[in-house]
């Protein structure tokens, strides 16, 4: 579909005919567009741009621009709309072509003596739409469209097959059913109208022109950044992060702080802004105080840290707009202000965004909607931007609402896939089963009589994607382990309608209620996945590795076919692998010897796995790894997706030897991809931290008596298995926290973008480690896939078949990727704490247990301190003083109230002195919290933390064994709180106990099975007697106090 | 501000041409009687003029004369209006003495000079307007103002400018892509032979696009002879058109 009109100019007698028409462009037959598909549109540059923004709606189709058009859109505004077109052209789902139209002989008119520029560009575009209508042989009309009256009267007339018509005529007659096109024509319009009669005073300076920024940054006068807005205190303090190495005075290695709106001057968040410091005694610090979501206007002058470079926006490189949520202020607002305009000032989602203003009549039919709306332009007039308002989405509040919020928010469009897509794939349905080609039986290396292969993924998982075999070499001397991945290459062709797709996408989107699939279901769930017991594709990396030492003596990359034995999730892994009884429902059939015979197999393989895992986990060790902790929690759902109880993840041995395996593929594949593609690989790597991040972790652990030392990953890894506190694990596991957050993200890069030095992957210590396992739902993968196939063929044959994507190209891409799956991130991220306030909203905080919560404080804030609660995987602020000055105090059996008093702040503690008494919190002391949830209507909800007692809300066990607690045995007193909490809501609920689709695909039945009393013994085994006496004491005063 | 856009998505320069499309080339030959070989030459808006005396014996000093061969003089200057900035420029400056020495050294490799010893051949040549790849205007004019005086020569000397902007080669670069920072490359072909007679490239490239870049100039300077050749065909056919009555 890479059909560029303009390269008629070397064939000019070549006339498209219909039929030729269509197979150029197939999307165009398949989507389902009224009659107007068919028309080219040739839309006119200059008049009134914003007619653009109507076109970009995706199921506008069919569409030629001209370069004249487009040549002007680069010049003007900061060229957010060229940008916008490029990208218009760019996607093949809309099917628009460039015509260059002033380099052909025909199209190109000189411009006449005294004639202005705009006139010119029409004429230009219209001899261009003319030669179109001609040169189609007059088989179609042509559309032109253009805004001003004038030109519509001068030219419709002269040519029966050129229509010259307005946006708004056309969005009429040619696409009557799109509503919606229509709507978001009219606010448009409206906006234009009203900007145009609208004059005030100055409320920000202006901005300097583009010539004496660039000179500006040049000599080191101003600097230029990316402006990021505190989210806590949105209006007051944004920082200028720093890019490039044009940084002429090395004093400042930081951020430039702006402080208030004035200083930032209408950069909106995202915004490439230059900045110019204030002198040297207007510099302010950031504030250290604990703010409630929106700032409210408090001075706190004393609150503030060092004071750090300030300074103010002069002026704005790039806008970085994209489209936001917003929702309409309450009624009352909403009348005072309109009543002298129509304006209403919306309230965006994002904290960070500022109040939007638009104009619209529906405002109170659309009181409690949130709606989509694009910023068009602020001017120094107006205190705040100017949008419009693009679509409603639904009511605030309902799950679905939220959900696309948090979508679009995160920039992710996933709409189903169309009919296009579809048909490329393949079939495989009852009557018509799909088949292996013989061709390919033929072509790969045949692993499915002589490999024992299966997976390992979660219950009911449906795309596997990596399948694992080990077995001992004839002679014994060698392991054979091999690592098969589903050939996802096999399927999507590069360039593909699919692939295209999926590229946009980047990843798959997994949400905490739902996911959005990378590819179409019949691959990602069928064709690709490496389900059991049937014959699959694969890509398989053997190593050959010596049966003592376990090093690699030869690897082997190549296509396979395999089938998988057993496909086994973690759970009955690591049962079988503990010497339990389990089922394994591959061999319930079999009985008696045959049956032990192949489960001692498979057991056989699984230890080997896990030994080779332990020795390769072992040698990164050695290396520098990391062991790094996040907080993971799953919101269970039942069938009408309420939630039951938010779970934390349940870590076993045998997940960490499936991904020691997947990490050792990964690795080398890098080796091979970067070997023979030394320009052009696709790899990821993990740079090293910056070493100020870690003064939270070094200052925290000091408080506890622990040095850690950051200066290399190897000396970080050691000395945070160092810090360990016999009598709180926990103290562990937020120090790892605290590590994980001061790291930054691994990337994915091209090799050709970055100094082979730049390769190294901090947190896993590999010097060069890339993404193959999981093609099924990260495009990385499948890019990589077509990289190791290259290599192959390269070695083999010594030429490619196939250009590979350039250096260029392939940065582009992986930046790309990188976006999207920090985007996958936060919406994963948003939607989880969208679920654990669901959780909370309808439990009573004052009656309910469940609302009550053990937690541990990991810092410490001017006016209050930052909480973990470990049950529910939450972090959030405490307040010790109210917006009435009021301080918390503590009575005699830990009970807090609200009184007169103050606040002293400590590096590692906090003390709030009353009438009454005075108390101090220190670092990684244990509270006892109120969640509740604090209700929001225009943004999303958030939980609200009440201090209720400073003593621990269930006392915590306290170890039998004095030192040496490993991870594990954390990891299962994490677990077993997690059991013990959803049993105890389990009970509650009346022992009404249905098991919920999700439910069953992760988790065993919640009824207390063998595996659950077993571990509850074990573990009672450990605790001695005096400590279970003193928990109960306890825990009586805690019922009874509460 | 986003840079100059050299090579559009759609595979367009800046002028309309296409990557390894070269400018218009107009040439006219003899074009001032009392030298011994004149030619003009224009290469899109690039205006060149070259006028060639000699061979004759040499002026100066008899130190300079070689006993086996011819000397070739270069001067290459630069008139004041060509180019967007008026500019004096007196001849001894650095860059015009580097070019001369560039289109000496391009010459002795192209006419044969053993055939007139103890002699010399001066080539003048003037830059009336510049836009891009002055030193391949140069040597294509001097071409054919030696061919123009009659001085033998192994071939003609075609000489292009190329450069490589997003993974691709662009042939004969004009002065805004020469000027937007990124690599060009001159080259000077004999191109019956495909010797080399001058490669000259300042800026930084991967050794890996090397060849490519080479290649691409190549195959510019090897159109560019068809061109020259014609010009010099369609001047023999006006001569001679004129000596015949």
């Amino acid at each position: 579909m890479g059909f560029i009109l303009a390269n008629l100019k070397f064939i000019p007698h070549v006339l498209l005919t219909q039929s030729v028409f269509h197979s150029l462009s197939p999307l165009a037959c398949s989507h389902m567009c009224p009659g107007g598909a068919n028309d080219h549109v040739v839309p006119i540059a200059g008049v009134k741009d914003y007619c653009f923004i109507v076109l970009h709606l995706r199921c506008i189709i069919n569409m030629a621009l001209i370069q004249t058009t487009f040549k002007t859109q680069r010049k003007t505004r900061h060229g957010v709309h060229y940008k916008r077109l490029r990208a218009l052209l760019k996607d093949p789902r809309h099917d628009c072509v460039l015509f260059a139209n002033e380099f052909q002989q025909n199209c190109y008119c000189p411009r006449d003596k005294g004639e202005s520029q705009e006139k010119w560009h029409t004429r230009c575009v219209y001899n261009a739409a003319v030669w179109y209508f001609n040169h189609l042989a007059g088989l179609r009309p042509v559309v032109m469209l253009a805004e001003d009256c004038d030109t519509i009267s001068e030219f419709n007339a002269l040519n029966s097959g050129v229509y010259v018509i307005s946006t708004q005529e056309y969005l009429a007659s040619f696409w009557p059913d799109l509503q919606g096109a229509q709507e978001l024509y009219n606010s448009i319009a409206q906006t234009l109208l009203e900007r145009e009669s609208e004059e005030m005073e100055k409320v920000y300076a202006e901005h300097l022109p583009a010539e004496v920024l660039e000179a500006g940054i040049k000599s080191g006068r101003y600097i230029q950044g990316i402006l990021s807005v505190n989210k806590h205190r949105a209006q007051h303090e944004a920082f200028v992060r720093y890019e490039g190495s044009t940084n002429k005075n090395s004093e400042l290695n930081s951020d430039v702080l702006l402080n208030g709106a004035k200083h930032r001057n209408r950069a909106v968040h995202g915004d490439m802004v230059v900045v110019e410091l204030l002198p040297r005694n207007e510099w302010k610090g950031r504030t250290t105080a604990l703010t409630e979501g929106q700032g409210e206007e408090r001075t706190m002058e004393d609150t503030q840290s060092q004071p750090m470079a300030t300074g103010r926006v002069v002026g704005i490189l790039q806008r970085n707009w994209r489209d936001y949520v917003a929702s309409f202020p309450p009624l009352e607002e909403v009348q005072s202000q309109s009543r002298n305009s129509q304006k209403i000032l919306l309230i965006p989602w994002d904290y960070r965004i500022p109040k939007i203003r638009i104009s619209t009549q529906q405002a109170v039919a659309l009181q409690d909607c949130r709606v989509i709306v694009r910023l068009d332009s602020w001017e120094s007039t107006s205190m705040y931007p100017n949008g419009h308002c693009v679509r409603v989405m639904g009511k605030s509040g309902e799950l679905e609402t939220e959900i696309q919020t948090i979508l679009l928010e995160n920039c992710i469009h996933v709409s189903a896939f169309s009919e296009a897509q579809l048909r490329e794939m393949p079939v495989n349905t009852k009557e018509n089963p799909w088949h292996m080609d013989s061709c390919e039986v033929s072509s790969r290396r045949d692993l499915r009589n002589t490999h024992l292969v299966f997976s390992i993924d979660p219950k009911g998982c449906e795309d596997v994607d990596d399948t694992l075999s080990v077995r001992t070499l004839p002679g014994g001397n060698r392991l054979e382990l091999g690592v098969h991945i589903a050939d996802v290459t096999h399927f999507v062709k590069e360039g593909s309608l699919t692939d295209l797709e999926a590229r946009s996408r980047g990843t798959t989107y997994y949400l905490a209620d739902r996911r959005y699939d990378m590819l179409p279901s019949v691959l990602s769930a069928d064709l690709c996945s490496l389900l059991g017991g049937v014959d699959r594709y694969a890509l398989s990396v053997l190593w050959e590795l010596d049966a003592n030492s376990l090093d690699a003596c030869k690897v082997w990359y190549g296509r396979t076919l395999i089938r998988s034995s057993y496909q086994l999730h973690y759970e009955l892994a690591q049962s079988l692998l503990n010497g339990e009884e389990a089922e394994v429902p591959e061999l319930s059939q079999l009985k008696g010897s045959q049956r032990d015979q192949k489960l001692g197999e498979l057991l056989q393989a699984l230890e080997t796995l896990t030994r080779v895992a332990r020795h390769l986990r072992a040698q990164r060790d050695k290396g520098g790894a990391l062991e790094l902790e996040g907080v993971e929690v799953r919101a269970q759902l039942d069938e009408d997706k309420n939630i039951t109880a938010l779970v934390p993840r349940q870590p076993l041995e045998v997940h960490e030897t499936v991904a020691e395996c997947m990490i050792y593929a990964n690795h080398w594949v890098a080796r091979k991809i970067q070997e023979s593609f030394p320009h052009q690989a696709l790899l990821r790597h993990h740079p090293p931290p910056k070493q100020e991040y870690f003064n939270h972790l070094i200052e925290s652990a000091k408080a506890r008596g622990f040095s850690i030392d950051t200066r290399s990953n190897r000396a970080l890894a050691d000395s945070l298995e160092w810090a360990m506190d016999p009598q709180d694990p926990l103290v562990n596991r937020l120090l790892r926290m605290m590590a994980t957050q001061a790291m930054s993200n691994a990337l994915y890069f091209s090799t050709g973008a970055c100094p082979e030095e730049q390769y190294y992957h901090y947190g896993l210590a590999l010097d060069r480690y890339t993404h193959f396992t999981s093609p099924i739902r990260r495009y990385a993968d499948v890019v990589v896939h077509r990289l190791l196939m290259a290599a192959i063929q390269l070695e083999k044959e010594g030429s490619l078949s196939m250009a590979l994507a350039g250096n260029r190209e392939l940065e582009e891409l992986s930046q790309q990727i990188n976006n999207k799956n920090r985007a996958a991130q936060h919406a994963q991220k948003q939607s989880t704490e969208l679920f654990q306030c669901l959780y909370f909203k309808d439990k009573d905080p004052h009656t309910d247990e469940r609302c009550v919560a053990d937690a541990v404080i990991y810092a410490v804030r001017a006016n209050g301190f930052l909480i973990f609660v470990p049950q529910y995987g939450l972090k959030g602020a405490v307040y010790l003083k109210d917006r009435d000055g009021q301080v918390v105090s503590i009575s005699r059996d830990g009970k807090c109230e609200w009184n007169a008093g103050t606040l002293q702040r400590y590096p590692d503690k906090i003390s709030t002195r009353t009438s009454t008494g005075t108390h101090t919190f220190y670092l990684f002391d244990h509270v006892t919290v109120r969640i509740s949830v604090k209700p929001s209507g225009c943004h999303a909800d958030t939980l609200c933390l009440e201090l209720i007692n400073s003593k621990p809300h269930r006392a915590t066990q306290p170890e039998s064994k004095p030192a040496g607690r490993g991870r594990s045995e954390l990891v299962q007193e994490v677990v077993r709180w997690a059991e013990e909490a959803s049993l105890h809501a389990e009970e509650k609920k009346g022992r009404k106990s249905k098991l919920s689709r999700e439910e069953r695909q992760f988790r065993q039945s919640k009824t207390p099975n063998l595996y659950v009393i077993l571990q509850e013994i074990s573990e009672l085994a450990l605790q001695d007697l005096s400590a279970c006496q003193i928990t109960n004491t306890e825990e009586q005063m805690c019922t009874s106090s509460s | 501000m986003a840079g100059l856009e050299l090579l559009s998505d759609q595979g367009y320069r800046l002028d309309g041409r296409k990557a390894p499309e070269l400018r218009k080339v107009q040439a006219r030959m003899s074009v001032f009687a009392q030298a011994d070989g004149s030619a003009y030459l224009e290469q899109g808006n690039t205006k060149a003029l070259a006028v060639v005396y000699g061979p004759h014996e040499t002026r100066g000093s008899r130190s300079k004369s070689l006993h086996d061969r011819a000397v070739i003089n270069c001067q290459y200057s630069m008139a004041t209006f060509s180019t967007a900035e008026r500019k004096r420029r007196p001849h001894g400056d650095r860059k015009s003495s580097e070019m001369s020495l560039h289109l000496k050294q391009t010459f002795e490799a192209a006419v044969l000079t053993q055939l007139y010893p103890r002699s010399q051949i001066d080539i003048y040549v003037k830059i009336l307007q510049a836009d891009g790849g002055n030193y391949s205007a140069c040597v294509n004019a001097a071409t054919l103002a030696l061919v123009d005086a009659g001085i033998p020569m192994r071939d003609y000397v075609c000489a292009c400018t190329a450069g490589f902007v997003e993974e691709t080669p662009l042939a004969d670069l004009c002065h805004v892509e020469e000027s937007g920072g990124g690599t060009s490359l001159s080259l000077a072909l004999l191109p019956r032979s495909g010797n080399i007679a001058l490669l000259q490239m300042d800026a930084r490239l991967h050794q890996d696009h090397l060849d490519t870049l080479i290649e691409a100039a190549m195959t510019a300077c090897k159109g560019l002879s068809k061109v020259l050749d014609s010009v010099v065909r369609q001047h023999l056919k006006e001569v001679s058109v004129l000596t015949r009555d």
